[in-house]
């Protein structure tokens, strides 16, 4: 089992260096660089998760509907990128462990048929969609 | 238990461990008592070789991470497209050792 320790230390490692790229996406020319995903890279094709920086940018600028329509994860992405810096710092200075307790919550919940055969469906239809799109 | 049945586990289950975890499981067993047996033969160790070849056909999607049950770091790596492709391969290399590190976890949950 991954450790607290370990879980906490990815997420702050993923969201600052999510806001680092935000940043740099923000700041440098849309026309000037062209995607860091290594799928889309090799295969040419839109990865599930590709549009995902547009979506979390356009959702942080208030443009709410085309952040769904570049891609939905931006959503959750964008959630995770503020929430979770404030729940770890929240855990660190009470000296517990609730983000942790309610990750290993919703593990459990995932692993249940009921719910991963559905969830696997979306991510599989938002991916055709990417496709589709030509994102 | 008694040590030839210790012996047959390890033998048989040899290979969804890292070799030097091997002789703390046997000393282990051979403490534990024989009610723990049934429960013992009824786990299902995943194999470090499917997680390898999931990792390399998967793992941009954290397929991977999903089969092994990390499924908090599998929904990191899909919506970070496999950590822009760099955990991808991070995680050739480390899948194998963590599939092995997950199976003796689960000898723990029955042991302890």
């Amino acid at each position: 089992m991954s450790s607290s320790r370990e879980i906490y230390g990815l997420l702050l490692i993923s969201c600052a260096a999510g806001y680092a790229y935000l940043f740099y996406s923000i700041s440098a020319p849309e026309a000037g660089h062209g995607t860091l995903c290594l799928f889309k890279n090799i295969t040419g094709i839109a990865c599930p998760s590709c549009g995902s920086t547009r979506a979390v940018i356009a959702l942080f600028q208030g443009r709410v509907y085309d952040s769904l329509s570049y891609n939905p994860f931006g959503l959750a992405i964008a959630a995770i990128m503020l929430i979770s810096p404030v729940w770890i710092t929240r855990d660190l200075f009470l000296k517990q462990e609730s983000l942790f307790a309610r990750y290993r919550q919703i593990e459990k919940w995932l692993v249940q048929p009921a719910v991963y055969l559905p969830a696997i469906m979306l991510v599989l239809i938002n991916w055709a969609w990417n496709i589709l799109k030509g994102i | 238990m008694e040590p030839h049945k210790v012996d047959m586990f390890v033998m048989t289950n040899s290979k969804f461990f890292d070799s030097h975890q091997i002789p703390l499981i046997r000393e282990r067993l051979v403490q534990s008592d024989d009610t723990k047996w049934i429960p013992l033969q009824s786990i299902q160790f995943k194999d470090p070789t499917i997680s390898l070849i999931v990792s390399l056909l998967g793992g941009a999607f954290g397929i991977d991470r999903f089969l092994i049950g990390d499924v908090g770091l599998g929904i990191a790596k899909l919506l970070t497209c496999g950590g822009l492709g760099v955990w991808t391969i991070v995680d050739w290399f480390l899948i194998m050792g963590t599939t092995r590190d997950k199976n003796l976890d689960k000898i723990h949950e029955v042991l302890y």
